[in-house]
C-alpha cells in the first residue's frame, strides 16, 4: 500500500462542558490515515468515535472543544499542511468541508433534506466544489446517480427522498458526499440503520467509490462484521481513546488487547449454539472523572495490578500493530487469549 | 392534483351548506322580536301578516329553500332592525372592503416583520437579539390586546401626527390601526418560525448539508428555514381570518368604517337576517381560509400525498 500520510492526529484530547462539568470524551488520541486507505475505528457507544471525526470537520457540538493536540491534514491542492485543531473561523473550515473532507451518517431516514428533490441535494454539493453550474451540473449529479447504482437515474434526479427506500437514500448520501470531491470520506456507521442484505451492497459501493474517486475512508462502526469486510486497518477505541491498532489481520488473528479480545468474543458469529453469548461486564468509565490507569481494568478480570494505577503506553507488536496493554510489557505474566482467538485464526469466523 | 383540489373544494362546499343550514334553522327559534322595528306597538294580526308577508309561517324546509334559492340570486335577504328595509348585501358592500383592506396590510406587515424576527432569532439563537424577542413575544402575548391598543393609540397619534377621527383615504390614519393588528401576529409568527427552526436545526439532514460545506447562512435559508415554515404555511390563511374577524376592538377605536363590531351589534339588536348574512360571510371565509391553507401545505410538502391516504411521512 502507499504510505503516503493524509491526516495526522497527535495527542488529541476533546473536552466538553456538560452541566457545569467537564466531559473528557478524547483523550489524547495518536492516529495516522494513509491515502487510499480504509481506516475502520471500532468501538461500542460512547466511546468517542463519533466525535473524534467530527473534530476533523469542525462539527463538535458547541460545548465541545479540542484541548490540546494537533490534527495535520496534507491533502491539500497546494501541498500544504493545515492543522484543523487550529482552525476557528467558519471560514476556514468551510474550505475543508466538504471540499477536502466528507461525511456519510448513519441513518439514511432522516440525513436528507425532505423537501428537497434529491437531484437538487447533489447539485447543490456540484455547485459549491466544482463550479458546475445549470444544465452541467444537472449532468454531473446523474453521473453520480448512476455511479452510486440508482436505476434510471435521470427520472430518479427529480424525486423527493420519501420515493426512495433506506438503501437508496444511502446511496444518494454517498453520492452527496462523492460530489463534493473529497479527499477523505469519514462514514459515520452508514450501515447500522440499513437491514443485513443492503450492508452489504453499501460496504461494497464505498470500496468501489474508494477506487474510483481515490478516496480515503473512515469507517466508524461497533459491527466487527462490518469492519472484517472492508477495512484495511482498524482502529479500537475504548473510553476516547485507541487503545489498539493494526492491519485487518493483526486485529482479527493476532489481538492483544483484553478489549479487544473482549470484543471478538462478543461476536454472534463466533457463540455456539446453546451457549449463552459472551457478553462484557460492567459498564463503561464515567469520562467525568479522571482515569487511572488503564481504562479498561475494572471490566477486566485478568486485569493486572498494574492497571489501576499506570495508563500503560503503547507497545509495538509489528510495525503495523501496537496496542495499550501492560501484558505486553516484558516483565508482565503471560496471560493467554480466550480461546476465541484461537477460533478465529484457525477459520471459526466466516 | 386536479382530483383532489376538486374534491376538496366540494367537500369544502357541503361544509358551508351545513353552517348555513344550522345557523337558519337556529334563527328560527329565536324571539320573532327580530323581523320588527317596532314590535311592541303591534296587534297580534299584524304580526301575524307581517311574518305572512316575509313567508316566516311556512314549513321550515319550504323556507330553507327559499332561502338557499335567494343566496344563488345573490339576495341575502332584508335587514329589518339595523337599518330597516335596506338590503343586507347593500350594508356589507361598503363595510367589508375596508375591513378585507386592514386585513391584507396587517397580515403582509406581519409575515414582513415576523419571519425575519423568527429566522434572526433561531440564527442567534440564545444570543442578545433572542432574548430581546424573547422579551417582545412575552409581552406582546401577556398583555391583553386592549391595552397596548390604547397606548398606541395615546402616542401614536400625536407621534405620526394624524386626528382621532378616521381618514379612510389617507395613509397616514392606516399606518397606527395596521400596526397594532400586526403585532399580535408579529409575535405568533416570530415564535412558532423561531421554535420550529430551532427544531429543524437539530435534524440529521442539517449536520449533512452542513458537512457538505454550505455555510451557516446558506444552511439556514435554503434548508433550515423553508422546512421550517411548512408547518406555520398551515395557519397563515387562518391568522389573517382572525385578523379580519378581530379587528372589532381596533375599528371601534379608530372608528373605521369595517365590519368589525357588526356581528354583535345585530345578534344584540336581534336583527335575525343580518346575522344570517355575516355568518355566512365569516363560514365562506372560514372555510375558505382552511382549504387555502391545506392546499399550500401540498404545495409547499411534497411528503404530503394527495391521492392516496396515509402519505409517507
Amino acid at each position: 500500500m502507499e504510505q503516503k500520510k493524509i491526516l495526522s492526529v497527535k495527542d488529541l484530547e476533546i473536552k466538553f462542558h456538560l452541566r457545569g462539568k467537564t466531559l473528557n470524551a478524547i483523550r489524547g488520541v495518536s492516529l495516522d490515515l494513509y491515502k487510499g486507505e480504509i481506516l475502520a475505528i471500532v468501538g461500542e457507544s460512547g466511546s468517542g468515535k463519533s466525535v473524534f471525526t467530527k473534530s476533523f470537520m469542525g462539527l463538535l457540538d458547541v460545548n465541545g472543544f479540542i484541548s490540546k493536540g494537533d490534527i495535520l491534514y496534507s491533502g491539500c491542492d497546494d501541498g500544504k499542511t493545515v492543522n484543523l485543531a487550529q482552525l476557528k473561523k467558519e471560514k476556514q473550515w468551510l474550505k475543508i468541508r466538504g471540499h477536502e473532507i466528507a461525511m456519510i451518517m448513519q441513518d439514511p431516514m432522516t440525513s436528507l433534506n425532505p423537501l428537497k428533490t434529491i437531484g437538487a441535494q447533489i447539485v447543490e454539493a456540484i455547485t459549491l466544489h466544482q463550479n458546475l453550474k445549470g444544465n452541467a451540473a444537472r449532468e454531473k449529479a446523474i453521473e453520480y446517480l448512476k455511479d452510486v447504482g440508482i436505476p434510471y437515474p435521470e427520472k430518479r434526479f427529480s424525486q423527493y427522498p420519501h420515493e426512495f427506500s433506506g438503501g437508496m437514500r444511502q446511496r444518494v448520501v454517498i453520492a452527496i458526499a462523492v460530489a463534493c470531491n473529497p479527499q477523505i470520506l469519514i462514514c459515520d456507521e452508514p450501515t447500522t440503520a440499513l437491514d443485513v442484505t443492503i450492508q452489504a451492497q453499501i460496504l461494497s459501493l464505498l470500496k468501489e467509490m474508494r477506487e474510483k474517486y481515490k478516496l480515503s475512508i473512515i469507517m466508524i462502526t461497533h459491527d466487527l462484521g462490518v469492519v472484517a469486510n472492508i477495512a484495511d486497518r482498524i482502529a479500537v477505541m475504548y473510553a476516547g481513546d485507541i487503545i489498539e491498532i493494526g492491519t485487518s489481520e493483526d486485529i482479527f488473528y493476532d489481538p492483544r488487547h483484553p478489549y479487544t479480545w473482549a470484543l471478538l468474543s462478543s461476536l454472534p458469529q463466533i457463540g455456539v449454539k446453546g451457549e449463552e453469548l459472551f457478553s462484557i461486564q460492567g459498564t463503561p468509565p464515567n469520562l467525568f472523572m479522571e482515569i487511572q490507569g488503564d481504562a479498561f481494568a475494572p471490566r477486566n478480570p485478568q486485569a493486572l495490578k498494574i492497571d489501576f494505577v499506570k495508563r500503560p503506553p503503547y507497545f509495538e507488536v509489528s510495525p503495523t500493530h501496537r496496542a495499550k496493554t501492560w501484558l505486553l510489557d516484558p516483565r508482565a505474566p503471560k496471560v493467554s487469549p480466550p480461546p476465541v482467538v484461537e477460533k478465529i485464526r484457525n477459520g471459526g469466523i466466516r | 392534483m386536479l382530483k383532489y383540489l376538486v374534491k376538496r373544494i366540494a367537500r369544502s362546499f357541503v361544509t358551508l351548506l351545513l353552517i348555513l343550514t344550522i345557523v337558519f334553522c337556529l334563527l328560527r327559534l329565536m324571539p320573532i322580536e327580530g323581523y320588527f322595528p317596532n314590535f311592541d306597538k303591534m296587534t297580534e294580526q299584524q304580526i301575524q301578516v307581517g311574518l305572512d308577508e316575509m313567508g316566516l309561517n311556512d314549513p321550515l324546509p319550504v323556507q330553507i329553500v327559499r332561502f338557499f334559492n335567494d343566496l344563488l340570486h345573490g339576495d341575502l335577504g332584508t335587514s329589518r332592525i339595523y337599518r330597516a328595509n335596506v338590503a343586507v348585501t347593500e350594508i356589507l358592500k361598503d363595510k367589508v372592503p375596508v375591513s378585507i383592506r386592514l386585513g391584507v396590510i396587517a397580515m403582509i406587515v406581519s409575515l414582513l416583520a415576523g419571519l425575519p424576527m423568527g429566522a434572526l432569532m433561531a440564527r442567534y439563537k440564545g444570543k442578545f437579539f433572542d432574548h430581546l424577542g424573547t422579551v417582545f413575544i412575552v409581552c406582546i402575548q401577556a398583555v391583553p390586546a386592549a391595552v397596548y391598543y390604547l397606548y398606541i393609540q395615546l402616542y401614536g397619534t400625536t407621534a405620526v401626527g394624524v386626528g382621532l377621527l378616521f381618514q379612510i383615504n389617507n395613509p397616514k390614519y392606516w399606518i397606527l390601526p395596521v400596526i397594532s393588528m400586526s403585532l399580535g401576529n408579529i409575535a405568533f409568527y416570530a415564535m412558532w418560525l423561531r421554535r420550529y427552526m430551532v427544531d429543524e436545526s437539530n435534524k440529521d439532514y442539517v449536520k449533512l448539508a452542513k458537512a457538505k460545506g454550505l455555510s451557516e447562512g446558506k444552511v439556514m435559508f435554503r434548508h433550515i428555514f423553508r422546512n421550517a415554515f411548512v408547518p406555520l404555511a398551515q395557519y397563515v390563511p387562518t391568522a389573517f381570518l382572525n385578523t379580519v374577524i378581530g379587528s372589532i376592538y381596533i375599528e371601534s377605536l379608530y372608528s373605521i368604517p369595517g365590519m368589525g363590531g357588526l356581528l354583535v351589534t345585530v345578534v344584540k339588536k336581534h336583527d335575525n337576517t343580518m346575522v344570517q348574512g355575516i355568518v355566512l360571510l365569516y363560514a365562506c371565509v372560514g372555510v375558505i381560509g382552511l382549504l387555502l391553507g391545506d392546499l399550500l401545505m401540498v404545495v409547499l410538502d411534497p411528503r404530503i400525498s394527495l391521492t392516496k391516504k396515509g402519505g409517507d411521512r
